[in-house]
């Protein structure tokens, strides 16, 4: 090793050690953000000008690829076919599929946290539970949830005893269902790991406020209103910007439950689905640039407004 | 009734609405892992019977027989060790040295350096992920486990927690040693390593779960089926329609699971702790 002994005669010699043990520490670290981080981003940014099929040449085309992803939008907006808008597809339905996710999950996460933060036997068991699917990988879940989705499978069976008059759902291969579909299976496996970050916040916030409001004759659903709530805002905002990072950003139960083409009528088709097949099965990298540009301009601005209106993001 | 015997009453009534709140949701929460281990004895006949049945009957195991008669899944297994190994130990050694030097150590820059790791987070993958696979494309290392772990050996959020838990160590330890002519690279050998070992447990196991469950990097940066991860694997043959029944699936789906869900349950205390302080995925 006559690398690691000039690199250690070097180390022992300097003057000051703790300026070369730092950077050299650091080095390797730094240089993999720096290469696939910050070059990436920038490469990201090149490319975005340029029409490429990864082996030619690079052909500059200036703005025309933000102009493919415009067209595609304006196409969309007046009512064409999903297949020639994918990119308006695949925007409304992650918008959509954002609006009831985010929702629903962050508030049934503070329910079940208020719930189980109480003096009760067995709360580790429903912490592990509810965080479980949490730990499993979101390709074995949808796996899963196809078989369980399935037209004489578990949930509509078990929406057949509890839904008075329920008629029996192709959920999958319905394009009504498709996206409710995927927004249950996000739902159930994110809600349970952002009700144990509400429930380490509740645990924080100090017993008195809810003996000074018991005394006042505060039950317990005015206590979580005025009391829990207004508690936990921080923690809040933080799980909904998490939230939001994650389902404008949805590929993978896409991809497994409706397919790399969104499904029936794409009415799976995500906005990270089609800069995939930009990329990859239509070949136009500069194209994939761009929209994943848009990409990142509408979850920094959702994120960002969010923020400025509830006050920021902390743990 | 007195008014104590009544706030008793609303006190019982208050934790029995509590239990069959708490006990419904887990079984909202359970019965999809429940369902699919009994289900993976089971024949697909009786699996997709409808209303459904929950005991195998006949028993069988065909369904791992099956599975594990693919001579592709038990590669897929293995790869997936393969890339998660590579990972964690990439993790541990660079994310450590860089969240030592980060905290403990004072050299121009520092904080300047650190904060532009930290706005790498902000990036969506998506931005990243074509520009990553040209360079590993130029790189030689496309199809390949080694290319694929090249972009997952740092992380920024292992440097991060790495960088908090040197902090929160003491200084006094560290100064005895430079004392003691104990240089900044030999004190991060024979101090700070030893005294991380629950921090570095906790970046093991993170990055175990991110890596075994990893989807994206291995679907787009692994082309050939004998390279394939499990997840990646598992989902080319649902495409692909490998079997007819969907019950090997199902069992296949189990054996992907078990060492996350497996290491999960042993270590439950630990990782719902410090995903609360880490703020979880990513």
């Amino acid at each position: 090793m006559p690398l690691f002994k000039s690199f250690s005669s070097f180390y022992e010699k300097s003057k000051n050690k703790e300026i070369v043990a730092g950077l050299s520490l650091i080095s390797i670290a730094v240089l993999l953000n720096l290469v696939f981080g910050y070059f990436a981003m920038i490469f990201a940014f090149y490319l975005s000008f340029f029409k490429w099929d990864y082996i030619g040449e690079m052909q500059f085309v200036g703005l025309k690829n933000f102009a493919i992803v415009l067209r595609d939008l304006s196409r969309g907006l007046h009512g064409s076919y999903y297949l020639i808008a994918p990119f308006y597809t695949g925007l409304k339905n992650i918008l959509i599929y954002t609006a009831i996710v985010v929702p629903v999950q962050t508030f049934l996460a503070i329910v079940l946290a208020s719930f189980a933060n109480q003096k009760i036997k067995g709360q580790q068991f429903f912490k592990v539970s509810y965080f479980l699917p949490a730990t499993t990988s979101s390709v074995i879940i949808s796996l899963i949830f196809i078989w369980l989705f399935m037209k004489n499978g578990f949930i509509n069976y078990v929406f057949d005893l509890t839904v008075p008059g329920f008629q029996p759902i192709d959920w999958l291969n319905d394009k009504r269902y498709i996206l409710l579909a995927i927004s249950m299976v996000a739902i159930w496996g994110t809600s349970g790991h952002f009700m144990v970050s509400f429930l380490a916040a509740m645990q924080a916030i100090p017993k008195e406020l809810y003996e000074a409001a018991m005394l006042d004759g505060a039950g317990p659903i005015r206590r979580f209103f005025f009391i829990t709530i207004p508690m936990l805002r921080p923690m809040i905002v933080y799980v909904v910007v998490m939230g939001l990072i994650g389902a404008l950003q949805m590929f993978d139960l896409a991809w497994v439950m409706a397919g790399a083409s969104g499904g029936p009528g794409g009415a799976g088709y995500t906005v990270a689905l089609d800069i995939y097949n930009e990329a990859f099965t239509r070949i136009r990298p500069g194209v994939a640039a761009a929209k994943s540009w848009f990409l990142f301009a509408i979850i920094f601005t959702t994120t960002y407004i969010f923020q400025k209106k509830y006050g920021r993001a902390l743990r | 009734m007195t008014p104590k015997e009544r706030e008793n009453l609303i006190k019982k009534a208050w934790i029995l609405i509590t239990y069959v709140v708490l006990i419904t949701f887990a079984l909202v929460y359970l019965t999809p892992f429940i369902r699919s281990i009994i289900a993976s004895f089971m024949n697909w006949a009786q699996a997709s019977r409808y209303p459904p049945e929950w005991i195998p009957n006949p028993f069988t195991l065909e369904n791992y027989e099956k599975l594990f008669r693919l001579e592709l899944f038990p590669r897929w297994i293995r790869n997936t060790a393969l890339y998660a190994g590579l990972i964690i130990a990439g993790n541990i050694l660079f994310s450590t040295m860089a969240g030592y030097a980060f905290a403990r150590l004072r050299f121009p820059g520092r904080d300047a350096i650190f904060s532009a790791l930290l706005s790498l987070m902000m990036i969506p993958m998506f931005v990243t992920l074509v520009p990553n696979y040209i360079i590993i494309y130029k790189l030689g290392l496309i199809d390949n486990i080694f290319g694929l772990a090249l972009l997952g050996l740092t992380n920024v959020s292992s440097i991060f927690l790495m960088r908090q838990y040197f902090m929160s160590l003491s200084n006094e330890i560290f100064e005895a040693a430079r004392l003691d002519g104990c240089g900044p690279i030999k004190s991060f050998f024979f101090i700070a390593l030893p005294l991380a070992r629950p921090a570095l447990g906790a970046v093991a196991v993170y990055q175990f779960l991110g890596s075994w469950n990893a989807f994206i990097g291995p679907l787009i940066f692994l082309r050939s089926p004998e390279n394939f991860t499990l997840p990646v694997g598992l989902s080319f043959a649902f495409q692909r329609a490998m079997w007819v029944e969907y019950t090997p699936i199902i069992a296949g789906s189990i054996v992907a699971s078990a060492p996350t869900i497996i290491l999960f349950l042993l270590l439950n205390k630990y990782l719902i702790r410090g995903i609360v302080i880490t703020g979880g995925k990513g």
